[in-house]
């Protein structure tokens, strides 16, 4: 998993979520779920403690769109709609079968989701969209540089919180007043950023060499094609 | 991405990227207070609103980054490129997150484009934060399946996510972008020369 191309991999996961978002396979859904977890799971040198706290949010979403599904669905218990979809598959259509739809269909996206997020690393995912899907390098370590700077903003959310606090001034988690100083501490900090990195010779539109080679194999276009060829054929006999 | 009359210099590029992470932050933080109002509201199969709540958060880099930048494009490069980061910072929703974000700020980029980027006024903010809620609410027929909800419950979904957007993505972001040219801080981008 960790040795594919991480843009192709990106793009056949997106692809297979497509698939998976133009139907309502319940069974289908979950087996994607299941594989796309063990695979994750299996993956050498994946943190299994944190794939595991990060299952409690994607749980909870699909549980809660199970009950949304169950008291608000469209069928309102009659189960004329979707009986009429899935024809003699469904015997007792129902809002259950709403809700089942609806969440385990959460439940298939977190497990392709979980299958990039946890294979994948950032910086190659960047340096592949760079090499291999055309992105511009201004774009691409324009991106990165920024994310970099994800910790301290978010430490920086914390502190402008406090010092307002210590003001007295109570905020909400959204509140302009606390978003204006880290805006302006973004304009200054990017307009730094740029400065540094043209003057350390990164230029527009120069030719550039690359240090990180990314490639594409043989690999990648199975995987491409196994994921989308698996869920179509899931589609066609589940 | 590349505008050939308009082209996109490298301090726009960190600048659009660095209001993103702002806004990821932000996310963030909503994000647990929304799952929080979620998984309260689950027994009364209400929890899709908790979500509902802050998702104009998501709508506001864009807006935000169209406002201050003022060039065609802005709207959703910058939107694209939120969501670029946050797959990057492995949100568990993963890939789908890239074709909302191109979804969501084509929605935004409408409403700028309809002014034809000369007109950036509340109304227009108002626009592009209405055209991403209404982009993105199509978006979510087809992946969150809604079209399997009943039209009531479709329709306060539609009311929350739109007074969200308005408030987050129009009010706060216009006047954040407002307060932000007073102080003199944009005379390098779009915004800031509109000002002076």
């Amino acid at each position: 998993m960790k040795k594919l191309n991480p843009g192709w991999k990106l793009l056949s996961l997106i692809l297979a979520s497509l698939l998976l978002s133009a139907t309502f396979r319940i069974r289908l859904n979950l087996v994607v779920a299941a594989v796309g977890l063990t695979v994750t799971l299996c993956t050498p040198g994946v943190d299994r403690r944190r794939l595991g706290l990060s299952m409690v949010p994607f749980l909870l979403a699909a549980f809660g769109m199970f009950t949304a599904g169950l008291w608000f669905g469209a069928d309102g218990g009659t189960g004329g709609v979707v009986i009429r979809v899935f024809g003699q598959g469904t015997l007792y259509a129902s809002n259950l079968t709403t809700a089942m739809q609806l969440s385990s269909r959460i439940l298939a996206y977190g497990g392709l989701g979980m299958l990039y997020a946890f294979t994948s690393s950032a910086f190659e995912l960047v340096m592949s969209l760079m090499q291999q899907f055309r992105l511009p390098p201004k774009f691409a370590y324009g991106i990165l540089a920024a994310c970099h700077f994800f910790p301290v903003v978010r430490e920086e959310y914390t502190i402008v919180g406090a010092a307002l606090k210590v003001r007295g001034i109570r905020t909400g988690p959204v509140s302009p007043r606390r978003l204006i100083p880290m805006l302006v501490q973004a304009l200054e900090r990017s307009g730094s950023l740029a400065m540094a990195m043209e003057s350390r010779g990164f230029e527009e539109g120069a030719p550039r060499s690359v240090a990180f080679p990314t490639r594409t194999g043989l690999a990648d276009l199975a995987f491409l094609a196994g994921v989308n060829g698996g869920i179509v054929l899931g589609l066609v006999f589940l | 991405m590349e505008n050939k009359t308009n082209t996109w210099k490298l301090k726009e590029i960190i600048l659009a990227a660095m209001i993103c992470i702002v806004f990821g932050v932000v996310y963030l933080a909503g994000v647990y207070l929304a799952s929080m109002i979620a998984g309260v509201l689950t027994p009364f199969g209400l929890s899709p609103l908790g979500n509902e709540l802050v998702f104009g958060v998501w709508f506001m880099a864009a807006t935000l980054s169209g406002y201050i930048l003022q060039k065609p494009g802005a709207a959703i490069v910058s939107e694209v490129i939120a969501s670029v980061i946050e797959v990057l910072l492995g949100n568990w929703f993963g890939p789908l997150v890239i074709v909302a974000g191109i979804i969501q700020g084509a929605g935004a980029e409408l409403a700028f484009a309809a002014g034809r980027y000369r007109k950036f006024d509340g109304l227009v903010m108002y626009l592009a934060a209405a055209g991403a809620c209404v982009t993105s609410f199509c978006w979510s027929f087809i992946r969150s399946g809604y079209g399997k909800f009943s039209v009531s419950f479709l329709v306060m979904l539609f009311v929350v996510r739109l007074a969200s957007s308005l408030l987050f993505s129009g009010l706060v972001c216009k006047a954040a972008g407002d307060g932000l040219a007073k102080m003199g801080l944009l005379k390098g981008y779009g915004l800031g020369k509109n000002h002076a």
